[in-house]
C-alpha cells in the first residue's frame, strides 16, 4: 500500500514536471512563430537595415576620430597593427613556401624530415563489408 | 472505480530526499558553469596540421585502423563558425565516426579571420586556397583523388569548387545542410532587402562582419531558443550528461567568429539578392561556376527543422548538379542537430559513411 502510495506521489509529480515541460514547448514554438512573423515584417526590416546603417556610421566615425588621436600621440592605430598583421602573414607565407621546398628537397634526396602522422601510411585497400561479403 | 492513493509521511520523506539532492547537484552544477568551471573538452581527436596558410589549417587526423578507404575525405568547413561542432566530443565527433568506419580524414579549417582578412573573397577561397589545400591532401595520402564533405557553407564552397574545376580528380561530393536557393533564405533573405540594406556601407565601415552581429543575426531568426534553453538546462541541471551537452553546444554557439567582408558582399549580392548560382550565371575569377558540370556522385543532407538553412534553400542542391548517381537525405532536427549530438549519429553519420565508402575505393 505504501508502494503503492508513494508510487502515486512520484507520478503526479512526474506529470506536473511533463505538464510543464509540455508548456514550456508549447509556449515556446509559439512565441517563436510569432516573433517570426513580426520580424518577416518589411518595416522590421527596414528598421534593422537602418539601425545597421546608423552602427556603421557611429563605428566608422569613431575608428577615424579614435585614429586622429592615437596618431597624435603617436601611438600605433587599429590600420597599423593591421599592415603589421598582413606584413607577418606574408613572412609565415614565404616561410611556409621554403618549407615546403626544402620539404620536397629533402624528399628527393631520400631524407626523412620529422614523424608526421601523414608518414604512418596505412594500406588504401578497404572495401565496403557488402563488397567484401560478395568477394568472399 | 478508482480511488485515488494518498502520499504517506516516508514517501513524501523519500520525494523530499531526492529532491533535495537534485537541488544539491543543481547549485553545484550551476556555479561551475557561472564560473566556466570544468569545460569540456572540444576537437580533441588527435591530429596534425599538414599545412598552414594565414589562418587556414589543413588538419590530418591520425587513422584509427591500418586499412583505409583508398579515397581520402576531405571536410570543409563553413567561415560562421568554429569547426570543432564535426568534432564535438569523445564518443560524438563526426570525424572519429569517420576515422572507426576506415576512413583518412582531412579538414579544411579557414580559422578565425583577421582585420586584414577582409579583403579575402569566394574566388581566394575556391580558386586558391581550396586547390592548395587538395594538392597537400595528394601529397600525404599519394592518392590523386579526394572526396569532399562540407558542412552548411563548406557544401557552398565545395559545390563551387567542383563547379569550377569539374575536371579535377574529385571522387565525391556530400553536402550538409548547404543552402543554393537564397529564394528560400527566410527570414535572412528579407533581412538583406536591398532596398534598405546598405551591405557596402556595412563592410566599407567594419571590415569584416563582426562576431556579435553574426550571433544576433543567428538567435533572432528564433529568438525564444535561448531563453527555453536555460529553463531547460535549470530544469535538468542535476542530469550530468544533459549539463555537458548544453555547455559544448553553448561554447560552439557563442565562440561565435567574424565573416571576411569582401565575401559577405559577394554573398549578399550575388547569393542572396540575385540567386546567380542557383541561375548558373556565377562566376568566379571570370570562371563560370557550372553546377550542371558535375558529373561525380553527390549527396545531400538536410533538415527538416533547419532554420539557418532553411529546406526549402538547401533542397534543389541535387537539382542543379549533372550527376546522374546523387542522393538526398532527409532528416528530423535542425541545422546543428544534423551533424552533431546522438540524433546525428544515429540518423546522419552512418548513412554518409555507407554512402561514401561505396565510392571511395
Amino acid at each position: 500500500m505504501a508502494a503503492q502510495n508513494g508510487t502515486s506521489s512520484q507520478n503526479a509529480s512526474a506529470d506536473m514536471m511533463d505538464m510543464w515541460r509540455t508548456w514550456l514547448n508549447e509556449t515556446e514554438r509559439q512565441l517563436n512563430s510569432f516573433f517570426g512573423e513580426v520580424l518577416g515584417q518589411e518595416s522590421f526590416a527596414r528598421v534593422s537595415a537602418n539601425y545597421v546603417d546608423a552602427y556603421s556610421v557611429i563605428q566608422r566615425a569613431l575608428n577615424q576620430s579614435m585614429e586622429r588621436y592615437l596618431t597624435t600621440f603617436n601611438l600605433p592605430t587599429h590600420s597599423d597593427i593591421t599592415e603589421l598583421g598582413e606584413r607577418l602573414s606574408n613572412i609565415e607565407e614565404r616561410l611556409a613556401s621554403m618549407e615546403n621546398v626544402i620539404r620536397t628537397i629533402a624528399a628527393n634526396a631520400g631524407v626523412e624530415v620529422g614523424g608526421t602522422v601523414t608518414q604512418m601510411r596505412p594500406r588504401r585497400t578497404r572495401k565496403p563489408r557488402a563488397q567484401t561479403k560478395a568477394t568472399e | 472505480m478508482t480511488t485515488t492513493a494518498r502520499p504517506t509521511v516516508e514517501t513524501i520523506i523519500e520525494t523530499a530526499q531526492e529532491e533535495a539532492e537534485r537541488t544539491r547537484d543543481r547549485i553545484r552544477k550551476g556555479v561551475e558553469i557561472l564560473l566556466a568551471r570544468n569545460e569540456p573538452p572540444v576537437g580533441v581527436t588527435p591530429k596534425e596540421v599538414i599545412y598552414q596558410r594565414g589562418t587556414l589549417k589543413l588538419y590530418h587526423y591520425r587513422p584509427m585502423s591500418d586499412e583505409v578507404y583508398r579515397v581520402p575525405v576531405v571536410f570543409v568547413m563553413s567561415l560562421v563558425s568554429k569547426p570543432w561542432i564535426l568534432d564535438l566530443t569523445f564518443g560524438q565527433s563526426f570525424i572519429q565516426y569517420m576515422l572507426a568506419q576506415g576512413f583518412d580524414v582531412f579538414m579544411i579549417d579557414w580559422g578565425v579571420p583577421r582585420p586584414e582578412d577582409k579583403r579575402l573573397r569566394f574566388e581566394d577561397y575556391v580558386t586558391d586556397l581550396m586547390p592548395d589545400c587538395f594538392e597537400h591532401v595528394q601529397k600525404a595520402t599519394g592518392e590523386e583523388e579526394y572526396s569532399i564533405l562540407g558542412y552548411c557553407m563548406g557544401g557552398l564552397f565545395g559545390l563551387m569548387y567542383a563547379g569550377t574545376y569539374p575536371d579535377a580528380p574529385l571522387k565525391n561530393l556530400a553536402c550538409a545542410a548547404t543552402p543554393v536557393d537564397m529564394e528560400g533564405m527566410g527570414l535572412f533573405r528579407k533581412w538583406q532587402n536591398p532596398r534598405y540594406f546598405d551591405v557596402d556601407r556595412l563592410v566599407d565601415s567594419l571590415g569584416n562582419i563582426p562576431p556579435e552581429m553574426m550571433l544576433r543575426s543567428f538567435e533572432l531568426l528564433r529568438p525564444m531558443d535561448r531563453w527555453g534553453g536555460y529553463l531547460r538546462l535549470i530544469d535538468n541541471l542535476w542530469n550530468e550528461q544533459f549539463v555537458y551537452g548544453f555547455r559544448i553546444m553553448y561554447k560552439w554557439t557563442n565562440e561565435q567568429i567574424p565573416f571576411p567582408g569582401e565575401t559577405y558582399r559577394q554573398f549578399t549580392k550575388d547569393l542572396m539578392w540575385e540567386n546567380k548560382l542557383m541561375k548558373g550565371t556565377y562566376t568566379l575569377d571570370g570562371r563560370r561556376v557550372d553546377t550542371s558540370a558535375i558529373k561525380i556522385p553527390v549527396l545531400h543532407a538536410m533538415a527538416e527543422h533547419d532554420h539557418i538553412a532553411p529546406y526549402a534553400a538547401t533542397k534543389p542542391l541535387t537539382d542543379i548538379v549533372g550527376s546522374e548517381d546523387k542522393e538526398d537525405i532527409v532528416v528530423k532536427g535542425g541545422h546543428v542537430s544534423l551533424v552533431a549530438g546522438k540524433n546525428a549519429m544515429f540518423r546522419l553519420w552512418p548513412k554518409v559513411a555507407d554512402w561514401l565508402a561505396q565510392r571511395s575505393v
